[in-house]
């Protein structure tokens, strides 16, 4: 990837309060030099972060996100952490899904004792980003077709059956007791991906439609996906009332969007 | 609740130059003439040191003068210097939730010492974020509950009668519930306590008769926990007395006293098979009733049935006991051989290893076996029975006639412990015992807030060390009791009724039991219980309706603060 | 709510601080004493803790600036307990506050004065092995935020030279004639909780501690391996700032010995060495660690699984035997150790790069004067005595003074901690048994 020349990345940082924003501190009271890149707001615990509100901060045009906890185990409102580590990591993939690099969301853990170690996470963060330019520059998208991908995985991630699967992983993952079965990590990973592009896919073809009627063809070349693909998702779409069936012109049935 | 906007906010920041540790690397002035063309800022103004008293007043002054209804300052970490900037804003009347810092010194003029530049540009982002989020600030009220001064103790050993006569004695009202007929716990059983050697029956009596003497202590035997709702302060509980009946009571905390019981080592060393297996507890009991004759071989094996495949854990007070009770043989019976298989003793502290050496110089003879060679019990042609164990030390196998063999087998959880547990909504632990709120620092909490424990019920206690963590019990019950009225930070994570379609993964996630899922005439809904919620927002970031918001974090306000960030670019 | 009565805590170790919290929480008024300039006590130079690997100061510092803002407790840092008359219910204290040269009242705690003074010494914080300067706060999160003087290294006060950081102090905080003040108090009940001090290990001659760079303490070790501490968290070898390849640790060195240092057992070394044999582990997993021992002492809770996961996930090595010595190379530094094996009968010799001592908890050598200010009796070994360590374990023979932590003897943490706690019931018991007389 050649970098952008004189592109400097902007970069949010959600730090929880009681270790990395600790940390961050201690790096300041050490004198720890890092870039000026990267702009902090505090949470009281780092699984305060929905995953939409990430995908916001994109959507704004910021280039970087971090979202720095307690090292696991250590989390002040003891599990807290482990929540944010399962949804960040759906984050990335979801990021994945609009083109953008995963890497662009960074999830670590740094305590209240290590203010180097935070100083050099935003080091190689802000670096990375440099290295990956400005989101138009990653993805070779005009801005606003860029922000559409990232508005359609916001509200992705704002699924109802999305976010209810996160929120389980743990317990289908980790405890064979809770459920009789119990689901390897490998297994839960790829439903997940697989949710993740179908849920991302579907809102894609919500904001294709607008308010005209389309057919599965029209709309797989609208949003450069196969017309398989889309018919399953219209059906899917159609079930849950989202997309209505408008009635067949010439040999293919045509679509339009619900309530509108 | 949360949506009442005032008008338009009237913003004032306050701008430190922290001697030269801001003023040196920002240019303060211009971020301070920055500001006022903020929108909603009507006040802006810098100040040498904004912590000090004159930066303090300066503040006051500001509200007053200015009639501000937020305030930010732009200078350090809110972890030390919130408290102080939101009490100043208190002593004038602006609710404390009005109040937003911007670290323009840790995250910015200590860190960016080169780039001077670059560092009040970084100024001017983050007090602007402030700007946008403190435009949003509401007013919080902080959640009053009556906490009812009165306390249940579940379990009447040693650690449940001394957390209550604790209590009772600062005038606190405590029940205790024991589900035997006699209160005592395992020291009921005990012959002698270590390394004191007090007949555990004298104490035990004492304590039980000032128990029963107490105005301020009820107590209930052959009594169980039926029902347990609520929350701290105010949980109402249902007993179960005998088969008879069910008494209804309220109270404000709860501390499980429950102790633990011997795990009785069935199929292994002979036990059960061979007459003259027996367990250490049973020893105690024999020594107690003096049935104990001519004992000429004794063996004692530590660790049956812990630190094993299955129960990994070493469960204290095992060494401490086989040595009391050899001692004990040995003063009764002088010529009495008796030799400890051990792995490791555990006779830590000054006075266990002073006992250690004195049970020593008694001559009581100590083996180290190795787990994977463990001792073997056999009987022998003329009736006694033998041991036979590998002697690491001289690396060979050696055997022992003995006329008693003693199994020092672990402390375990009560089999209903599981049941107590999902009453009070407190976990158990990878061993069984119940889990604390965090194993260095709340040794006697539970992340739900009103309800403790000590002794066994926690881990294999001594009698010593049940009653200080009884006596650590009693003290963190004694907070919300004595306070009478309990307010908590308004950090709580807020419901939108018409949203939540009550699928219950909020209370999954939440590990201090603060949100449950509750009928109401609109279906079931996840409702806050204001008085736990300690505000981490993990329920609100998976809610998978997005019905969960948290105050003083909003989505609002953490959004208005990336599109203040982001405003500059866009 | 307001209570009337109050408390003085002597120690601002994690226990005082408990202990504290308890009883201003509950309404008390409490004094905190504390001889050096912050609180924080042995738990704060602590790097992790076992058998959770919690970082220490990330558990510990909220709880110390709760202390500091609590409205009911009253922290008296650098301060010391000189004279105590009186009984339950109505003791007087006379405390001595010895002048720190920088007004608590008007310092901010921003550092300046520390960053341009010239005067470098070890820091004691870091157990000698980081600097720290003339005016100085001991750790980053000392509470409260403030620095001292040290008079003894000051340029001034050595000099009469320098003040540079009364010039640059724009809060007009140093102050050079800063006086000792006393401070008369009066208390319904008082808690001891001043901790213990490690045994120099150099008295255990054979182990060639102060001769041999590359035998260091555990406690020196907190601080190599901690990220703030003065090495950035990289635990490397005092010779030649190596990351060692084998390390071994001495577990009851001065301790369980009859003869030299003392008889009992200091009771967390073998799991605090556990910890730190995990914690080099961590950082350089082709290590190799070994901790000799005599006894392996994991009764609490957990404390068996984290020994069982040092040895099964982290392969630490543990080898039960007692060295009899430890001989250095002189022109590599690194270390034989000659033990005998006692499981398996065999004397053995093991080269290492750097051997870590784990030194015998003693009583503080204040323990004497103290316990004589306060007419309450220590053990034999010189730690407080608890008038019945099985049956008021908090309770020393003096009514209304109690006693908790690792003042009464070796203790981990939450023993400590649920102690603090005890100690704080028995005073509020001895403060409503004598409001009930009176009223």
């Amino acid at each position: 990837m050649i970098s952008q020349e004189g592109f400097e990345p902007d970069v949010l940082g959600f730090l929880c309060n009681w270790c990395s924003y600790a940390g961050a501190d201690l790096a300041g009271v050490s004198r720890f030099q890092y870039p000026p890149n990267v702009r902090i707001i505090r949470v009281m615990c780092s699984a305060r972060v929905d995953p939409t509100i990430v995908l916001e901060a994109f959507i704004r045009g910021l280039d970087g996100v971090m979202v720095l906890g307690c090292h696991l185990g250590d989390c002040h409102y003891m599990t807290g952490n482990y929540y944010t580590e399962k949804r960040m990591k759906t984050t990335k993939n979801v990021l994945k899904s609009t083109g953008l690099s995963p890497d662009r969301l960074l999830i670590d853990w740094v305590s209240a004792a290590e203010g180097e170690h935070f100083a050099a996470l935003v080091k190689d963060f802000t670096e990375r980003i440099r290295k990956l330019g400005s989101l138009g520059n990653e993805t070779h998208l005009e801005l606003h077709q860029l922000k559409k991908r990232l508005v359609a995985a916001k509200e992705a991630l704002a699924q109802e059956k999305l976010r209810w699967l996160v929120g389980r992983e743990m317990e289908l993952v980790d405890s064979a007791n809770v459920f009789e079965e119990k689901v390897s990590q490998k297994e839960f990973d790829q439903l997940m991906l697989q949710i993740i592009e179908k849920e991302f896919s579907k809102r894609r073809i919500l904001q294709s439609m607008q308010g005209e009627a389309l057919s599965i063809r029209e709309i797989a070349q609208r949003v450069g996906a196969s017309p398989r693909e889309v018919l399953r998702n219209v059906v899917s779409l159609e079930h849950e009332g989202l997309v209505l069936f408008v009635g067949v012109e010439g040999n293919s049935p045509k679509y339009r969007r619900a309530g509108g | 609740m949360e949506h009442r906007r005032i008008e338009t906010p009237k913003i004032g920041v306050f701008i430190c130059h922290c001697g030269i540790n801001i003023g040196g690397v920002i240019k303060v002035p211009e971020v301070v003439q920055y500001a006022k063309k903020l929108p909603n800022v009507v006040y802006a103004e810098e100040n040498l040191y904004t912590c000090s008293s004159e930066g303090l007043s300066k503040i006051k002054e500001g509200i007053q003068e200015h009639h501000l209804d937020r305030v930010i300052v732009a200078s350090c970490t809110p972890r030390t210097h919130e408290s102080l900037f939101r009490a100043t804003c208190t002593e004038v009347g602006l609710n404390k939730y009005l109040f937003e810092m911007a670290n323009i010194r840790d995250q910015c003029s200590w860190v960016h010492m080169k780039d001077p530049e670059a560092a009040t540009e970084k100024a001017k982002d983050l007090v602007r974020m402030a700007v946008a989020k403190a435009s949003l600030l509401h007013p919080q009220e902080e959640t009053e509950i009556d906490v009812i001064p009165s306390a249940l103790v579940v379990g009447g050993g040693i650690a449940g009668i001394t957390t209550a006569l604790c209590l009772a004695n600062q005038g606190f009202s405590v029940y205790i519930v024991e589900k035997e007929a006699k209160m005592g716990g395992m020291l009921r059983y005990l012959h002698k306590l270590y390394p004191t050697m007090r007949n555990a029956s004298e104490v035990l009596n004492q304590l039980v008769n000032e128990a029963k003497a107490s105005k301020n202590i009820e107590i209930l035997t052959s009594s169980v926990v039926k029902e347990v709702k609520g929350f701290i302060g105010n949980f109402e509980v249902a007993i179960q007395k005998g088969d008879e009946k069910t008494v209804n009571f309220e109270v404000g905390t709860i501390i499980v006293a429950t102790g633990a019981t011997d795990f009785e080592p069935v199929g292994m060393y002979g036990y059960k098979k061979f007459d003259n297996v027996i367990t250490q507890l049973q020893l105690e009991q024999l020594l107690k009733k003096g049935r104990l004759q001519n004992l000429k071989r004794v063996v004692m094996i530590q660790c049956v049935g812990s630190r094993q495949e299955g129960r990994s854990y070493c469960s204290r007070i095992c060494c401490m006991t086989a040595l009391k009770n050899s001692k004990l043989i040995r003063e009764s019976y002088p010529d009495a051989n008796i030799h400890i298989f051990y792995r490791d003793l555990q006779t830590y502290g000054q006075e266990y290893e002073k006992y250690y050496r004195e049970v020593q110089e008694k001559g009581v003879k100590f083996i180290k076996y190795l787990p994977e060679k463990p001792p073997e019990v056999s009987l022998g042609e003329n009736g006694k029975l033998n041991v036979n164990v590998y002697h690491s030390l001289i690396n060979k196998q050696i055997e022992i006639s003995a006329d008693l063999v003693v199994l020092s087998t672990p402390l375990i959880q009560h089999e209903d412990a599981k049941e107590l547990s999902q009453k009070l909504k407190v976990p158990l632990g990878p061993s069984g015992f119940f889990l604390e709120a965090h194993v260095k620092l709340r040794p006697v909490d539970f992340a739900t807030d009103g309800v403790f424990v000590c002794g066994s019920a926690h881990w294999p206690a001594d009698v010593g060390e049940s009653i200080s963590q009884a006596y650590g019990a009693a003290s963190r019950a004694s907070i919300p009791m004595s306070l009478k009225r309990l307010h908590t930070e308004a950090l709580n994570a807020l419901v939108d009724e018409e949203i939540c379609s009550g699928c219950g993964l909020c209370e999954l996630t939440c590990p201090f039991a603060a949100i449950r899922i509750e009928e109401t005439k609109k279906g079931r809904k996840a409702k806050v219980i204001a008085a736990s919620c300690k505000g981490c927002g993990a329920c609100g970031a998976g809610c998978p309706q997005m019905a969960i918001s948290m105050q003083h974090f909003t989505d609002e306000q953490l959004l208005a603060q990336i599109a203040a960030l982001a405003e500059v670019k866009s | 709510m307001k209570e009337s009565g109050s408390v003085l805590v002597i120690g601002g170790g994690v226990a005082g601080i408990q202990a504290a919290l308890d009883l201003a929480d509950r309404g008390f008024r409490v004094y905190l004493v504390e001889e050096t300039p912050s609180i924080g006590g042995r738990m704060a130079q602590l790097d992790k803790t076992f058998p959770t690997l919690d970082c220490s100061i990330c558990i510990l510092a909220p709880k110390m600036i709760e202390c500091y803002r609590h409205p009911n407790i009253t922290l008296l840092t650098y301060s010391e307990v000189e004279k105590v008359r009186g009984s339950a219910g109505n003791f007087t204290v006379e405390i001595t506050r010895k002048p720190r040269f920088v007004d608590e009242a008007k310092c901010t705690g921003c550092g300046t004065c520390s960053q341009k003074c010239p005067i470098i010494v070890p820091n004691e914080f870091d157990m000698l092995l980081g600097d720290r300067k003339a005016i100085y706060m001991p750790l980053p999160q000392a509470v409260p935020r403030v620095t001292t003087i040290d008079k003894d290294s000051c340029l001034y006060f050595t000099r009469s030279v320098c003040k540079i950081c009364q010039k640059l102090c724009q809060a007009e905080a140093v102050d050079f004639d800063q006086k000792p003040e006393k401070i008369n108090l009066n208390v319904s009940a008082i808690i001891v909780a001043t901790g213990f001090s490690l045994l120099n290990p150099s008295v255990i001659n054979e182990y060639g501690y102060g001769r041999y760079k590359n035998v260091i303490t555990s406690l020196e070790l907190e601080r190599l391996a901690n990220a703030s501490g003065p090495t950035g968290g990289h635990v490397t070898r005092p010779s030649d700032g190596k990351i060692p390849d084998k390390v071994a640790f001495i577990q009851c060195v001065g301790s369980r010995g009859l003869g030299r240092g003392v008889s009992y057992c200091s009771s967390a070394c073998c799991m605090y060495a556990t910890k730190e044999a995990i914690l080099i582990k961590e950082h350089k997993p082709k290590s190799e660690v070994f901790i000799f021992y005599l006894d392996l002492r994991a009764s609490g809770k957990g404390f068996q699984e984290f020994i069982n996961r040092a040895k099964e996930n982290w392969g630490v090595l543990y080898i039960r035997g007692r060295p009899g010595e430890i001989i250095e190379d002189p022109t590599t530094k690194d270390l034989i150790i000659f033990c005998e094996h006692t499981v398996r009968g065999e004397v053995r010799r093991l080269e290492v790069d750097m051997v870590v001592l784990c030194p015998a908890f003693i009583p503080r050598e204040s323990n004497n004067k103290l316990s004589e200010k306060l007419r309450v009796k220590l053990d034999e070994y010189g730690f407080f005595k608890a008038e019945d360590a099985s049956l008021v374990p908090v309770d020393s023979n003096i009514p209304g003074i109690f006693t908790c932590g690792c003042c009464q003897g070796p203790k981990d943490i939450p023993e400590s901690v649920a102690q603090a706690s005890g100690a704080a019931a028995r005073a509020v018991e001895v403060i409503t048994l004598t409001a009930r007389r009176e009223g």
